[in-house]
């Protein structure tokens, strides 16, 4: 077992070069307990980092440790990681319970507890009712939720999910979301990947921000949020009496512009996004004006990018 | 076992046992999901059934007894076989000779340099050369075959001048002169008369003995008659006897040019068989034969034995090792790990405790489970078949169903190091690797025809060792002389008496016995380098895989 000084993932100035394009470069991690959100657009990084904690790549430089262990050399950790890879591909023929119980059964497990675990970690991740139907005919939702739960039967101490929510719906989406927050509050180390910024938010505070293969931020959401408040946002109203509103807003503090964005639609301008959102539904019930949606066009991960590597990317 | 105790009895062996059997099934059940898997299965199903109509066929027709030596054919069509023509002496070309038909005795003759030229009498004249006043002639009378001068309507000679002096008739004429004489060239005749034999020529006179009459014989007496007198447990190296006598002439009539009775063999007795034994005592190494001496042994006894080994062994060699063993695995095992990579599936068995290498071994392990199921199957099948189906007093030939599993186990093997070498080649280049593949199941199969056609050459034995066929078919070869210790033997006396059995064709005693002719040796050799050539193929792969980056 893991000796307390020894976090669960030990990322130590590594780097993988495929040929001369740069997968992942000179970051250092330490991660250990709860859920840490690895934030990034697509290609910075997140899937390469993701296979080097699982030994499908050497690192170029530097070392990666599980538990204190080197994975490319050792499967040992693996008994006390799932992993879901971004892998779209499925065994189509089997059943839900068939493949998450077979892999089980690739951890030592008889036939008898293999089945036992699948059923019980289908049930946590709500594919009960469809465990004995054929994966070829589940939605997209249930194949990631299929993955999860692949990753979850041998009761693992550290989890990672590449992309966990690509191309889910809605529901989907909330589903897995409360799946892997249940995990956080189990005391689980698990790593989720996104390229979306109000998915992460959703789930957990604790984000890693990876661009371009660099460790660009790391910490607290809350706090590199409140870092790029302070710069210009908008938030978008949409709502039928756009002008009565924008009378409303103009006088507020925080509020230091508005615009009409066209039919509709009112854009508020603003230095301080949590301040404005504060005052936002005192100002809205005050007027009396019907709101259709409330939008944060700038809150999201590319202006968040864009403000952490100096506006220029 | 309460719960406590099956903790305690939970060794990392039996962890390890269900991590194998969770991959091997999980490798099978893929398999069989695969429709070519079923193509390549069907396809070979359907091979083994119509080789086993053949041979149901074959059965069905019986094993017919066949004159090897082809006494029992009538060439010339006087209603005599050859057989019995021999025992009288008589030409089988000739059909005016035959048994009883008597032959002919000389009485006397004219040299080419002798004084006396001249002879009268009533005889048989033959090769009659000059001038003949006959007295009488006997016009129906034919020596042989060739003669065709017609007494009855001679032609009248046309040239003026002396008969061998100013003019000639050709070879085998004769004509009449204008005073009745005979002009005659070489002629061979009946009649009474006097014969003036011309200067420098040669012709001679005798007799006919009676004629009497002899019953043919039917064909089927010259077939199967002359059986291998070998008892299979011989203290004398000098066996076999002229059972039909026609090696010793025992029946020869025509007595009057000499000739040797047949000793090739060199031991000083005529018309035997010489068998020589094996440093064991036991063994036949060697059978030398003297010409026309069991020739045309029972067929029944030997010929149908012979031809249903003939079938079990190129079934064995030529579908289970050259054509199964190899297509199997084209299909099957080329895909093993390469497929799981190219689909991505791969990252869910990686990221479970398993090493790769284990990986590998597994995943081979449920090929053979499907691959080498089905062999055997397929030779259990015509196990059943042959054993109930063979020749022989027996209800069931317990032998044939070993031989089969022997079959059947060693295609396993060659499954095996097939299915290492191609799972291999799909992971050391997933591109190139069906061709290379192709291109080696090519090689193998050249190797095989060479190691089935290079017989008993320690040449070309040598040379198409470098392939799996050549191994697993002399295990084939080993393990039928250990199943079947007399195929040895048959297949020396099909070599020593012409037999047309096909059983020197297709098996051969083992090549690799270290000089020392053990075939349990030989399988030992052959099972080890076949083990050997997957334990180094999977070994590479293993190497090649684990330090593999995967994407």
């Amino acid at each position: 077992m893991t000796s307390k000084s020894t976090p669960t993932v030990v990322i130590d100035h590594c780097s993988k070069w495929y040929g001369n394009v740069i997968g992942i470069n000179d970051v250092s991690l330490a991660i250990d307990g709860g859920v840490t959100g690895i934030l990034g657009p697509n290609g910075a990084g997140k899937s390469t980092l993701f296979k080097l904690l699982m030994g499908r790549l050497k690192p170029s430089g530097g070392s990666v440790r599980l538990f204190g262990i080197d994975p490319w050399e050792s499967t040992s950790p693996y008994r006390r990681v799932g992993y879901v890879s971004e892998t779209e591909k499925l065994y189509d023929w089997m059943t839900g319970h068939d493949f998450v119980s077979t892999l089980a059964r690739l951890h030592g497990m008889t036939r008898e507890e293999a089945s036992a675990r699948a059923e019980h970690v289908l049930e946590f991740v709500g594919l009960s009712d469809v465990q004995h139907k054929e994966i070829g005919k589940y939605s997209k939702g249930m194949r990631q939720r299929i993955k999860i739960a692949h990753a979850l039967v041998h009761d693992p101490d550290l989890i990672i999910l590449d992309e966990p929510l690509h191309g889910c719906d809605p529901i989907a989406r909330t589903s897995i979301m409360s799946v892997i927050r249940d995990l956080g509050a189990q005391g689980k180390t698990v790593l989720v990947s996104s390229h979306i910024l109000d998915e992460i938010e959703r789930i957990t505070e604790q984000i890693v921000i990876l661009h371009n293969g660099r460790l660009l931020a790391l910490g607290n959401l809350h706090a590199i949020r409140d870092l790029l408040d302070k710069h210009p946002h908008r938030i978008l109203i949409k709502t039928e009496k756009p002008r009565e509103l924008a009378s409303s807003f103009i006088i507020e503090d925080p509020v230091y512009g508005v615009r009409f964005s066209g039919e509709g639609a009112l854009e508020i301008l603003t230095n301080d996004l949590s301040a404005a959102h504060s005052i936002l539904p005192r100002v809205i019930v005050n007027s009396g004006v019907k709101i259709n949606s409330i939008e944060n066009p700038d809150d999201n991960l590319e202006s968040l990018l864009k403000y952490l590597v100096g506006g220029d990317n | 076992m309460d719960k406590q105790g099956r903790g305690l009895s939970e060794t990392v062996w039996t962890r390890l046992d269900r991590k194998a059997g969770a991959i091997t099934e999980l490798t099978v059940r893929q398999l069989r999901h695969r429709m070519s898997t079923w193509v390549v299965l069907g396809v070979g199903t359907l091979l083994i059934l119509m080789l086993l109509a053949f041979y149901v066929d074959a059965v069905r027709d019986g094993f017919e007894p066949i004159d090897n030596d082809g006494d029992s054919e009538d060439w010339d069509g006087d209603g005599y076989p050859l057989g019995q023509e021999r025992k009288y002496g008589t030409d089988d070309w000739d059909p005016m000779q035959y048994p009883g038909s008597g032959y002919y005795v000389r009485d006397g003759e004219v040299h080419w340099s002798d004084q006396n030229r001249t002879h009268s009498g009533n005889q048989t004249w033959i090769d009659a050369t000059g001038i003949f006043s006959p007295i009488w002639i006997d016009e129906d009378f034919q020596y042989n075959r060739w003669d065709d001068v017609d007494f009855s309507d001679l032609d009248d000679c046309t040239q003026n001048g002396e008969f061998g002096v100013d003019w000639w008739i050709s070879w085998g004429d004769a004509c009449q002169q204008s005073n009745g004489d005979i002009a005659l060239m070489s002629v061979n005749f009946r009649g009474e008369g006097t014969l003036r034999v011309l200067e420098e020529y040669y012709s001679e006179w005798g007799h006919f003995t009676d004629q009497y009459y002899v019953e043919p014989e039917p064909a089927s007496n010259y077939i199967d008659e002359d059986d291998i007198d070998w008892d299979g447990n011989i203290l004398s190296s000098s066996q076999g006897f002229d059972d039909d006598g026609d090696c010793l002439r025992v029946d020869w009539i025509e007595l009057d040019f000499w000739f040797e009775e047949d000793d090739s063999n060199r031991n000083g007795i005529p018309c035997d068989v010489v068998w020589i034994i094996g440093s064991d005592g036991e063994t036949i190494i060697d059978i030398r034969a003297d010409e026309n001496v069991d020739e045309d042994p029972d067929d029944e006894k030997l010929s149908g034995e012979s031809i249903h080994r003939v079938f079990i062994i190129a079934v064995g060699k030529i579908a289970f090792i050259m054509i199964l063993s190899i297509f199997l695995p084209l299909f099957l095992a080329l895909g093993l790990v390469r497929d799981e990579t190219e689909n991505g599936t791969l990252h869910y068995l990686l990221s479970k405790p398993i090493h790769r290498g284990e990986f590998i071994v597994y995943r081979i392990l449920g090929y053979l489970l499907i691959a080498g199921s089905f062999v055997l199957l397929m030779s259990f099948l015509m196990g059943i078949f042959t054993s109930l189906l063979g020749p022989g007093d027996s209800i069931i030939r317990f032998r044939d169903i070993l031989i089969w599993l022997a079959i059947g186990l060693t295609t396993v093997l060659a499954l095996t190091a097939y299915g290492a070498v191609f799972n291999t080649l799909g992971l050391v280049s997933p591109k190139y690797g069906v061709y290379i593949a192709l291109i080696i199941g090519v090689w193998e199969f050249m190797m095989a025809v060479l190691t089935l056609i290079g017989g008993g050459s320690t040449t070309i034995q040598y040379a198409s060792s470098l392939s799996i066929s050549h191994w697993s078919l002399q295990l084939v070869d080993s393990l039928v002389l250990i199943i079947w210790p007399d195929t040895l033997t048959m297949h020396l006396m099909a070599e020593a008496f012409n037999l047309d059995t096909g059983l020197d064709v297709i098996w051969s005693p083992p090549a690799h016995t270290l000089e020392t002719g053990n075939p349990y040796v030989s399988a030992i050799i052959s099972v080890v380098i076949l083990s050997l050539i997957t334990t180094l193929m999977i070994f590479l792969a293993q190497s090649v895989f684990k330090r593999r980056e995967i994407m």
